[in-house]
């Protein structure tokens, strides 16, 4: 262990590992230039202070703070669906996708950085959380809001920050114990690591999960105090562990192209075609179900949120998430064949990506532009600064390590992985 | 008529019921020693043009389908046929049963909308899906089938225990006793014996 571990506790949070590259066999060495991950963090970081930049300017910075709240919730959502799916493998014994683990693997050290991001959004509490406004719980005040004061024992901002600081304390160490020891399994062939790291998955989806589900209230749904759906959290687990799909096939393929990763054939793409499919399905299944009760219950305080989603041109953006995001991915990844012709393939993982962004950005924005449905550049800004600083941090740890879990006892079984 | 008799004769083969003309002669029987060995003799077969055959052995094989140069099943387009009606159906349930053999209102909701009647066109859709795919999945396999005249082979019981055979029917247009012997041989057929169609009537003894 202590071969592996950078020791510097500041330099752990951003780059916990020592490079093993250099242990790797032949054909999983990282074979791309630095560039690979340079430009990508690079975009996404000039992307960022371009954000930061035109967003402060102006007296109102309303804008920014959505807009970047939505990009950095995206990011959050993408590496909770790695750990989530990192996790399912362990405990499930996974044999298929052991080929392609390093890259959600990669994306799990994500989480330092995403709690650096995070920190733009801890300014703009007071934009972006009604329930922040001191006034709405003063009983004398013209402004006293009865409901929100009745939540503030939840809703208050010291409890607020600590639970997103016990969120990011949980999601990397469990990050981390899977991490390294996947590592240490590349140079040492331990099958005791795959017993560690399935231990360490048998009490961390569940905590997880927990983390998961009260990380999207906080960051997403009490965006809109009034309004609660006990469906919020499997929601937004059901958009990152699609998401994560689509982002699994967009490295493999870029990966492959750069003459990496060979031992991923179209058997493993068709596979995670499928989950890509069924997840689109039980996004939608979760999105109706939350929807069909709300309707049925017909309660003011609930059914609100859905009437500010169908009016001032709000309804298109609706009726665009259940065309692009449900019917059409629906209709297309059905088939076998469409699961195994990888530019398809590719062309869908990028289109789910955007739609999950696209959901993310129907969740928030209505909260600001409640009155006129609209994109800002703004929101696509943000978007490229958190994905390219994502990308390059996946592509960074990619570089230093074996692109293949290498000693994994599963790994011949993956290779030779087929479908029936 | 001869050809309504032929185009039956057809679609019984595609479901691996082989109806040979000649009850003398229904097909050849070949047992291999092994699963590898069937394997390979079921490509060997496979290669030679044949195309009704079948690999009969007390466990499933990994990647026989291919070495019989099986194609992908067609079970998928009867689920979906079988889901679009139960869609179909389950919408037209939820409507006619709602705003028009019994309408009744329902704390002011509509006689019908599309919101609360998805979980029952959802189920249906289910419902029939499942039905077709089990459905589909006997009809393609020629189940249920109590009668195969292979039963007559005595050797032909030890493909429930420990033995693994070919069967190559008559019917099949490069079917050729002797070659076909012949190539059975070749691919290393442990015993060949030809299998006579005696019908249903004395199968007691």
């Amino acid at each position: 262990m202590a071969t592996i571990r950078s020791s510097n506790p500041l330099v752990w949070l951003f780059d916990p590992i020592r490079p093993t590259g250099d242990g790797a066999d032949a054909p999983y060495r990282f074979k791309a230039s630095t560039l690979s991950w340079t430009i990508p963090l690079g975009i996404g970081v000039i992307a960022l202070v371009a954000t930061l930049a035109v967003g402060m300017t102006g007296e109102d910075h309303k804008q920014f703070y959505f807009s970047y709240l939505t990009a950095w919730a995206y990011g959050v959502s993408l590496a909770v669906g790695a750990l989530f799916f990192v996790l399912i493998q362990h405990l499930t014994k996974a044999r298929w996708s052991v080929v392609f683990r390093r890259i959600p693997e990669a994306l799990l050290w994500s989480f330092p950085v995403l709690a650096v991001l995070g920190i733009p959004v801890l300014f703009g509490m007071h934009d972006l959380f009604h329930w922040t406004h001191a006034e709405l719980l003063d009983p004398a005040s013209p402004d006293y809001d009865y409901v929100i004061a009745g939540k503030s024992g939840y809703l208050n901002t010291p409890f607020f920050l600590g639970r997103l600081a016990f969120y990011f304390i949980v999601w990397t160490l469990i990050s981390y114990r899977l991490y390294s020891r996947s590592i240490q399994q590349d140079a040492s062939g331990d099958i005791a690591e795959t017993k560690s790291m399935r231990v360490t998955s048998a009490w961390g989806l569940p905590l997880l999960a927990v983390t998961t589900a009260f990380a999207s209230y906080d960051i997403l749904m009490s965006l809109d105090p009034h309004w609660f759906s006990t469906m919020f959290g499997v929601y937004f687990f059901a958009g990152s562990f699609l998401a994560i799909m689509a982002f699994m096939i967009v490295v493999s393929m870029s990966m492959q192209r750069a003459g990496m990763m060979q031992g991923v054939t179209t058997e493993h793409y068709q596979d995670l075609g499928k989950f890509m499919f069924g997840f689109v399905v039980f996004w939608a299944y979760i999105a109706f179900s939350q929807y069909m009760l709300i309707w049925y219950g017909n309660l003011p305080e609930e059914t609100v949120w859905y009437r500010h989603r169908l009016m001032h041109g709000w309804e298109l953006h609706s009726a665009a998430l259940l065309i692009a995001h449900f019917i059409l991915p629906f209709m297309i990844l059905i088939g076998r064949w469409a699961k195994r012709i990888r530019g398809l393939l590719a062309f869908m993982a990028v289109w789910v990506l955007f739609m999950h962004w696209f959901d993310f950005h129907w969740l928030v924005m209505p909260v600001l532009h409640g009155e006129h449905a609209q994109f800002n550049p703004l929101d696509f800004l943000a978007l490229i600064g958190i994905v390219g600083i994502l990308v390059g941090l996946v592509m960074f740890r990619l570089s230093r390590h074996s692109t293949v879990p290498q000693k994994d006892p599963r790994l011949a079984l993956s290779l030779s992985f087929k479908n029936t | 008529m001869n050809a309504l008799k032929e185009l039956i004769r057809d679609v019984k083969a595609a479901m691996g019921i082989y109806e040979s003309p000649n009850p003398e002669l229904h097909g050849l029987l070949a047992e291999f020693p092994n699963p590898g060995a069937l394997y390979h003799a079921a490509e060997g077969v496979r290669d030679a043009g044949y195309k009704h055959f079948d690999t009969h052995s007390p466990f499933p094989i990994h990647g026989m389908d291919d070495a019989m140069g099986l194609p992908n099943s067609k079970v998928g387009w009867i689920c979906l046929g079988g889901g679009i009606t139960g869609l179909s159906l389950g919408t037209w349930l939820q409507w006619w049963t709602g705003s028009v053999d019994y309408p009744l209102n329902i704390s002011g909701k509509p006689f019908f909308a599309v919101e609360p009647s998805v979980p029952v066109m959802f189920e249906v859709t289910i419902l029939f899906s499942a039905l077709a795919a089990v459905a589909g999945m006997f009809a393609l396999n020629g189940l249920p089938r109590p009668y195969n005249p292979l039963f007559y082979s005595k050797n032909f019981a030890r493909a429930t225990d420990d033995a693994f055979f070919l069967h190559i029917a008559a019917t099949d247009r490069r079917f050729d006793a002797k070659g076909t012997r012949q190539l059975l041989d070749d691919l290393g057929a442990k015993n060949v014996e030809v299998i006579q169609d005696k019908g249903t009537s004395d199968l007691e003894d």
